[in-house]
């Protein structure tokens, strides 16, 4: 039962993060390969804060705050490209993210990682505070898609799926393009942040190595494999690859087969991308073109 | 002053690598208008494939087993191209995009699966290196200056001397113009792909026999060849080279002045800062397979 | 679409609540161990030695008549890993005792849940100095690195030199064992010419072997593993650079002379050292000798073999198999329990301590250094 909770928060928390993705990449169209570098710089901000002593409400909302300025930030330049090279340019910002977090030992303490973070103080630690995490999770990754929900429903929202779709198009509706992107960046980054915080907060133990290439991947997954450009689809997805990826651990494999489990994981999440995009690119909650 | 030739000099010798990768990438690039993630497998897949028939089965020394590798390498190649590019190529743009960076996560994860995460070697002894001028290189290291000299004289012979590369060349114009000028349109995706695989699987090969093999070993690699292209303008052989020849130095020499940490940081501050400010390359005049 | 997910995960649920339910006939034990993962090389070396030690354990009986058995979790080598395993061994499983990750980091990722769900952890392969601060249920058999940088500072003192070149690994061991060597070495009055960490997992550190090069030292201490310290011999050996290297005790392996050859003559290093010339240590000699024939004893599997069995020995002693009860029995079985690996005495935090030996590779052979 406790087991259970914990995969429901971990789901959760990647929900938060493949919703603030699927604003970019599904609603926006931006290939942001590297939302990763977000939810990492949301969750060391708010740990070395909460570290230093700030409570952790606080910490949490300036990791946002610090996510969503890094966002704008990367955007206003990287927007000049497109496609392909602002995709590369994303994957390489986060890349560079990690060496960041890896080599300023003397912030983020490195490959050592920063152990012992806390938990926000109404909820203490250990596994009786399990449940009032999740209803914590709950509630903030409700108050994500509500947000999200509201933006994509309002103008906003069709003004972007335009851009999307057609950048000239929206240029001659009036629509101030670049503007539109930079606000979808930002809010995107800032729910990373919010994922990245909560994850930091949660497993109260973050490093270099949390943050990697595979995040991308697996949040990219979550989008793609639940349906871009609708709001339940990342939701969904970070169901289902959350479920699966614990779900393994339970299989009955043979000792000297052991070493095969992450890379067969990996093979399956590679082949899952490419097939989705062979067969079914629209994922399995495909968006409503109404 | 010694300890900076020395490091120029390395610079060229894994500039010279960098710039087959880098070609390879480029061609690809040039004639179907993507960037293949996965082309730093096919690196990776070069250099294991080469230590598959170094070691029990087959048991060739390395210069024999070469050429099997090379020929497996290029059948991956082709596969990518028939049964994930082709069908995508006509599609969305982020279908293929995300394709491609699973399929680079699958075949990674394949080369884990197959020869384990650790670093392997193709168990040749330790050799002094020549020393001359108070510099020292090894015979390795000459044979992959020469390795890249040779290829890519053949690759300029077949440019200007042959139809086939002259067909290339128009294809990276105009693709729909020469098709309906005659050229054939399977010849000439059989040669980029055969030759990409072929420089990929080559530098992999010499990377290794310089240093080790390790799974990452293709994305690190794809990441500077990127670069490299970039510098030279997308789809530009030469510049190209320029561009693997300048990453090498830049990165090698730049170690001097920042932490060694940072070594694969200067190859993506470099892409960043070509991005935003020259995207069509430093030596490239404009794009094409020239 | 979402009910067939839900379905189908509440299935996998029922089954492993089948899969890992374990009879009131046992006593069960936790793992969380490197099996897949970069450390998948020695996790497998960890397992088989706590599983020779296992099958020792009951064939004299088990826990006070009950069979002991391990439920091995796979970490990924992964903290993250480490933290989703320790999680469902505390929580599903509920077991009182766990053997931790081996990466220091990996460890500290999980003490703080261990502590705070009051589990003992033990930990067999974890040096980070900073595991000692981790709490009351939080054991290791394994010597922190406190004890191993001085050991290297008192190599160098020994050896004369007063001023070289410090390199290492830049993760929790490396960095956390050249701190304690630095501070150790400076108060010696010695001078380090360059300081630097090094990623690990490179193939080509020809930029470090050059900046080590410019420093023109007469040793280098590179606190370094296997496979990067090899990568590193080999690149200094192309360019001829003649320096004493001194390295910890991760790099002491025949690994590191097979990959390395003429490159690694003459290394001096310090390690962690336990006579093998005691009774203990040939009973596991010879007993994995018998289990595994012809499999080299693995790294560390000596320290493995005797953490599975000094938690036998206090589980049999335990009063109940409440928590505190079996950790008061684990205090009290480990004074003066001589292990494989020595005596096993754990002191105020749950650490052991260690006498550092010095080894050395000459002939292409690792030797003790006299």
């Amino acid at each position: 039962m406790d087991y259970l909770l914990h995969i429901l928060i971990i789901a959760l928390i990647y929900s938060i993060f493949a919703i603030s993705l699927n604003l970019e990449l599904g609603y926006t169209g931006l290939y942001n390969f590297g939302h990763v570098a977000f939810f990492g710089i949301g969750a060391y901000t708010s740990a070395l804060l909460s570290l230093a002593g700030l409570p952790v409400a606080v910490s949490m909302v300036c990791g946002m705050a610090v996510a969503g300025g890094a966002g704008a930030v990367l955007a206003i330049p990287a927007l000049r490209l497109s496609g392909d090279y602002f995709g590369i340019a994303t994957l390489v910002f986060a890349e560079m993210a990690r060496l960041f977090f890896l080599n300023e030992r003397w912030l983020t303490k490195g490959p050592m990682g920063l152990p012992g973070i806390p938990r926000p103080g109404w909820i203490g630690g250990g596994v009786a505070a399990l449940p009032m995490f999740l209803a914590f999770c709950t509630l903030l990754t409700i108050a994500a898609f509500l947000i999200i929900r509201r933006l994509t429903t309002a103008p906003f929202g069709r003004a972007l799926k335009v851009v999307r779709e057609d950048e000239y198009v929206a240029q001659a509706l009036g629509k101030n393009v670049l503007t539109l992107k930079i606000k979808a960046i930002t809010v995107g980054s800032v729910l990373a942040g919010l994922a990245g915080g909560l994850w930091a907060h949660y497993i109260t133990y973050i490093s270099p190595g949390d943050f990697t290439l595979t995040e991308t991947i697996l949040v990219l997954l979550c989008v793609v494999l639940g349906g871009r450009g609708t709001n339940w689809g990342p939701v969904l997805g970070a169901f289902v690859i959350t479920f699966f990826g614990e779900s393994v651990r339970f299989l009955p494999i043979p000792m000297d087969f052991g070493h095969f489990v992450a890379p067969l994981q990996g093979m399956v999440y590679g082949g899952v991308l490419i097939l989705i995009m062979l067969k079914r690119p629209e994922g399995l909650l495909p968006e409503y073109k109404g | 002053m010694i300890y900076y030739l020395q490091l120029i000099l390395n610079g060229i010798i894994a500039g010279s690598i960098y710039a087959l990768f880098a070609v390879g990438l480029t061609m690809v690039y040039g004639v179907f208008r993507f960037i293949n993630f996965a082309h730093g497998e096919l690196i990776a897949w070069g250099a294991y494939l080469a230590l598959l028939f170094t070691q029990t089965l087959f048991s060739l020394p390395i210069y024999y087993a070469v050429l099997p590798a090379l020929a497996l390498t290029i059948a991956i190649g082709l596969a990518q191209e028939r049964y994930v590019y082709r069908p995508l190529r006509h599609g969305n743009r982020i279908s293929l995009l995300i394709a491609s960076i699973g399929l680079s996560y699958l075949l990674r994860n394949a080369i884990r699966i197959i020869w384990g995460s650790d670093l392997m070697t193709y168990g040749l002894k330790p050799t002094r290196g020549f020393a001359f001028a108070g510099l020292s290189i090894t015979g390795t290291q000459i044979s992959m200056m020469a390795a890249a000299v040779l290829f890519l004289g053949g690759l300029y012979f077949l440019f200007t001397r042959t139809m086939l590369g002259k067909s290339l060349r128009a294809v990276a114009d105009n693709m729909e113009l020469a098709v309906i000028m005659g050229i054939n349109m399977k010849r000439v995706s059989l040669t980029v792909w055969s030759l990409a695989s072929v420089f990929a699987g080559v530098g992999g090969i010499l990377l290794a026999l310089d240093t080790n093999l390790e799974p990452l070993m293709g994305l690190t690699n794809m990441i500077k060849a990127f670069a490299a292209m970039l510098l030279g303008g997308a789809g530009n052989v030469w510049g190209a080279l320029l561009g693997g020849l300048f990453i090498g130095i830049a990165e090698n020499v730049g170690v001097a002045f920042v932490s060694p940490g940072y070594k694969d940081f200067i190859s993506f501050v470099i892409i960043i800062v070509v991005l935003l400010f020259r995207p069509k390359g430093l030596f490239g005049i404009l794009g094409g397979v020239r | 679409m979402k009910k067939f997910i839900i379905i189908l995960a509440g299935i996998c649920f029922l089954l492993s609540g089948v899969l890992t339910t374990t009879g009131a006939a046992e006593v069960v034990v936790g793992a969380v161990t490197p099996l897949t993962g970069k450390l998948a090389v020695y996790g497998q070396g960890f397992q088989q030695a706590m599983l020779l030690a296992l099958d020792e354990v009951n064939a004299s009986g088990g826990i006070n008549g009950k069979p002991m058995k391990i439920l091995f979790e796979d970490n990924t080598s992964t903290s993250k890993g480490s933290v989703s395993a320790i999680q469902k061994l505390i929580t599903i499983n509920k077991f009182p005792v766990i053997f931790g990750p081996a990466a220091s980091s990996n460890f500290l990722a999980v003490c703080p849940i261990a502590q705070q769900n009051k589990t003992i952890l033990i930990g067999a392969e974890s040096a980070a100095d900073a595991i000692s601060k981790c709490g009351s249920y939080v054991f290791r058999v394994f010597p922190s690195d406190l004890l191993q940088g001085k050991g290297v500072a008192e190599l160098i003192k020994y050896l004369g030199y007063k001023e070289l070149l410090l390199t290492y690994v830049n993760n929790d061991w490396g960095v956390g064992l050249a701190d304690v060597f630095k501070e150790q070495f400076l108060k010696d009055g010695g001078r380090l010419l360059d300081e630097f960490a090094y990623d690990e997992g490179k193939t080509d550190y020809r930029s470090e072997i050059l900046r080590i090069k410019k420093a023109s030292p007469k040793a280098v201490v590179n606190l370094t593993y296997i496979k990067e310290g090899a990568t590193m011999l080999k690149q200094a050996y192309e360019i001829s650079l003649n320096v004493q290297w001194i390295m910890g005790s991760a790099a002491k392996s025949p690994k590191l002379v097979e990959l390395a050859g003429q490159a690694a003559e003459g290394i001096i290093g310090t390690y962690p050292t336990f006579s093998q010339d005691t009774p203990q240590y040939k009973v596991y000699k010879e007993a994995w000798e018998k289990k595994y024939p012809g499999k080299k004893t693995p790294i560390f599997g000596e320290y493995n073999y005797d953490m599975v069995k000094l938690t036998a020995k206090a589980l049999c002693d335990a009063k109940s198999m409440s928590v505190d009860d079996i950790r008061s029995a684990l205090i009290n079985a480990s004074k003066g329990f001589i292990g494989a690996t020595g005596d096993k005495t754990f002191d105020a935090n749950g650490d052991v301590g260690a006498t550092y030996g010095r080894w050395t590779v000459k002939g292409g052979n690792i030797e003790d250094y006299k």
